[in-house]
């Protein structure tokens, strides 16, 4: 035993061991949630039960199986519920969702199997995506055009046309809306801002206030227009109606411009499950939230997330490396030069709502402040740059992580040998010279190594964002086809705040569960994107000045 | 120029008492180097002959290497150095307030104990210097390119691979490399760190020949601790102890009739 210590084979099983241990649940987690963010997706079979309440009341309940557990039999007779003695220790419980928010109290609902008389999976029951309410569950009976039955053998066939006909003029209606109606809006309130400009400089005459009029006049003529071709989309959208039998046995008229798809779930095969499945992940990734961001996608929080981390990347990588080829290269080797090396080392421990905070109190309130009086006067009392906004947010972040690239950034200034600086310093090159021409290309490793941390760090920042410029729904991206296409003034939305209002803010807690998988499976598959393409640009760097090593 | 040069054989020698300025290349005054608290060189003085191979020998930490870091004001990059004395290159002292550090370091280059060569091409390792004057014309760094290759006796061995990374040399190789990327900029004096010690035996005896070549172009000054080498390469030799520098003479009085006992305890073996 004693000799088996000696041996030093110990040391190897405890380090390997607590290497397995982080390899264990890193993968565990990583597992879990991309298994329950990415099984949300997956076409669920659609129940019918017969049920028969306590009363021994007879009733139909149509919707998925959300989740099930074993409650103790005890537990639910003191709730109050009656059992026959043979029933057992435990009994199944079964979460539904029945969808069909606006005619039950509630769209899930916990069901005990012992009040279940039989289960069938019907295939003529249709799942439909809805844009408002939620899901429907229910049998298709009819299709209506202008409120006039089709006779059809083939509902199924019939349904699918018209939806595709609805969804096509619901998206006109929406590009109409977004691009068109909202280049006007924009367009207005820049002559708004440029007639309040005119008043605040006296320079409004009467000439110019009548140049301001007809040029109104002229957008307030474009503007009706359009606004009466989208009410046209809208009520094209809306000629079309289909009539569903819901689980209370009763006819529902659901009018199609709502609808979005239409699936009988129960028909499909499993690799038209799989298509479902891919096209589901594609709408999440690409659409925008509905319902309090419980339903619909997280494109603009993706968007968000990865364009304030580029922005931010932009921002720290010049500060960090100037930084550091300072202190590196330039200050003088004392206490100063140690205290202020200590202290930038010791700012990545500063916790993140602090940075926050400063950012909150710094840029957003003074700076922004300042630039709103000097450049956007003629918006004020509104604000432009004074309120928490994505240029902020970027800032923030940077210098949360600058202490990141320059720590790294002065490792590898220290790693280049003395000698290539001599050698070019003895063919004639300037100490700048030398920096530009052979330092910096060399160190350009450690620098990417720097800025890998620094977007990691950023990119799962949620706390300080949450004061200096992240909400919960942003009506625009901030970047747009109106001039200067570019606005970083703009609130935004990330995918990290995204998780906690989904998961802790929503009203409909059952519903955003299996969101706040998929939205943090997103998220960490976009830092994950977001390093590999630094860590490659980072190899390739290496490839090239691989010398460092010998 | 061309006066100076009829003036001088190269393979002749000179009488280092009584050099006239045409054939100084170099005369240091009164040298004194302290590194903090401590002298690294004591009063050194003497007059290094133009187009000539000069080496300075002595053992490890004598002050060699300090004294020729001191030609091309390498000695500027250690923080706590103090110089007192003058180095004049061409009668100019080198450490006059007024010298521009990086002009005269293109005017006095330095090859390393390590081969250096920048994480770059072949051929950019070359042209580094005179991109660093802003010549940018391809013909001309072309042309310089390949003159400096082969005053390095190199060419043969990477005409064939210009833009391949200079990693990819052997140590000789990069080393001679480093060599032609010195001659490039067309110094006057060319200072060796020990140049070989970081190579095989075959290596070495390439670029000894090489240094034999280069000294019809260029003034030599070499350190070295092999003394077999001094002998092989040099013109004159210069030994030094402990940061003195005690005999100065043609390599062959050094090596046949030193006149100073330390001086022969050293080349007979018996310390060092």
């Amino acid at each position: 035993m004693g000799r088996w210590f000696k041996s030093g084979s110990p040391w190897i099983w405890m380090t390997g061991s607590a290497v397995s241990v982080s390899l264990i649940a890193v993968l565990g987690l990583l597992l879990l949630i991309a298994w329950r963010g990415l099984s949300y997706f997956w076409p669920a079979t659609i129940y019918q039960w017969q049920m028969q309440d306590d009363a021994g009341k007879a009733y139909t309940l149509i919707g998925e199986i959300h989740d099930q557990e074993q409650v103790p039999v005890e537990r639910l007779t003191a709730a109050g519920y009656h059992f026959d003695d043979d029933s057992g220790e435990f009994i199944t419980r079964y979460l539904v969702k029945t969808g069909n928010r606006e005619f039950v109290s509630l769209d899930f609902r916990w069901i005990l199997a012992s009040n279940i008389i039989s289960r069938s999976a019907p295939e003529n029951v249709a799942v439909f995506e809805r844009s408002k309410n939620g899901n429907f569950y229910g049998v298709p009976q009819r299709v209506l055009e202008n409120g006039k039955e089709i006779a059809s053998d083939d509902v199924a066939t019939v349904l699918e046309q018209h939806i595709a006909r609805a969804v096509a003029l619901n998206e006109q209606a929406v590009d109409l809306q977004k691009h068109d109606i909202g280049a006007i809006n924009y367009q207005m309130e820049r002559l708004r801002l440029k007639s309040r400009k005119y008043e605040l400089n006296n320079e409004l005459t009467d000439a110019r206030k009548a140049e301001l009029a007809a040029e109104q006049q002229t957008l307030q003529q474009q503007y009706q227009q359009l606004e009466q071709q989208l009410f046209a989309l809208r009520a094209d959208a809306a000629r079309d109606a289909v009539v569903v039998k819901d689980m209370r046995g009763q006819d529902v008229t659901l009018s199609l411009d709502t609808v979005l798809d239409a699936t009988y779930v129960n028909r499909l095969s499993t690799m038209q499950k799989l298509a479902t499945w891919f096209s589901r992940v594609g709408h999440f990734v690409s659409d925008e939230p509905r319902e309090a961001n419980t339903e619909g996608g997280v494109f603009p929080a993706i968007f968000g997330t990865v364009f304030m981390v580029l922005l931010m990347a932009v921002i720290v990588t010049p500060f960090g490396v100037i930084a550091a080829v300072y202190l590196h290269e330039y200050a003088h080797k004392g206490w100063l030069t140690r205290i202020i090396r200590i202290a930038v080392i010791n700012l990545a421990g500063v916790p993140s709502i602090v940075y926050g905070v400063f950012g909150l109190g710094f840029f957003v309130y003074m700076l922004g402040g300042s630039i709103d009086r000097l450049f956007y006067p003629e918006a004020l009392p509104s604000p432009t740059f004074g309120s928490p906004g994505m240029l902020w947010s970027a800032l923030t972040l940077a210098i949360l992580t600058l202490p990141v690239v320059i720590v790294s950034t002065e490792e590898g200034l220290s790693r280049i040998p003395a000698s290539v600086r001599q050698g070019s310093l003895a063919l004639g090159a300037t100490k700048a010279e030398t920096l530009y021409r052979i330092i910096l290309p060399m160190a350009s490793p450690a620098i990417m190594t720097g800025l890998i941390l620094a977007v990691a760090r950023a990119a799962g920042e949620v706390a300080p964002l949450m004061l200096v410029g992240v909400v919960k729904l942003a009506p625009n991206l901030p970047v747009d086809m109106n001039f200067p296409f570019v606005h970083l003034e703009r609130k935004f939305m990330h995918l990290g705040f995204h998780i906690y209002d989904v998961g802790f803010q929503s009203p409909n807690v059952e519903a955003a569960r299996p969101l706040v998988y998929a939205t943090s499976f997103l998220l960490v598959t976009v830092i994950v994107t977001l390093n590999l393409t630094a860590i490659s640009v980072r190899n390739h760097l290496r490839e090239k000045y691989r010398s460092l090593e010998n | 120029m061309i006066s100076i040069d009829s003036a001088l054989t190269h393979t002749g020698k000179v009488d280092l008492r009584n050099l006239t300025p045409q054939q100084t290349a170099l005369e240091i005054n009164g040298l004194n180097l302290h590194y903090g608290d401590k002298q690294a060189l004591f009063d050194v003085s003497m007059k290094i002959p133009r187009k000539q191979v000069t080496a300075f020998i002595g053992p490890s930490g004598c002050g060699k290497s300090t004294l020729l870091r001191c030609i091309n004001r390498m000695n500027d990059l250690v923080d706590d150095c103090k110089i007192s004395g003058e180095v004049l290159l061409n009668g100019h002292n080198i450490y006059d307030k007024k010298v521009d550090v990086a002009k005269l370091r293109r005017n006095v280059g330095m090859v390393f104990q390590r081969p250096n060569p920048f994480p770059k091409s072949i051929y950019e390792n070359v042209v580094y210097g005179l991109r660093l004057q802003g010549i940018n014309n391809r013909r001309e760094l072309d042309e310089a390119c390949e003159r400096s290759l082969r005053g390095a006796a190199i060419w043969d061995e990477v005409k064939d691979r210009l833009h391949d990374n200079a990693f990819g040399l052997s140590g000789g190789q990069q080393q001679r490399l480093v060599i032609a990327r010195a001659i490039a900029i067309e110094p006057e004096v060319l200072l060796l760190d020990e140049p070989t010690s970081a190579l095989d035996p075959i290596s070495t005896l390439t670029i000894e020949e090489l240094i034999t070549e280069l000294k019809s172009r260029f003034t030599v000054v070499i350190v070295t601790h092999n003394m077999q080498q001094a002998a092989r390469v040099s013109d004159q030799t210069a030994f030094m102890y402990l940061g003195e520098l005690i005999e100065y003479a043609d390599t062959n009085t050094i090596f046949t009739t030193p006149k100073k006992s330390k001086t022969e305890d050293y080349i007979t073996g018996r310390y060092g």
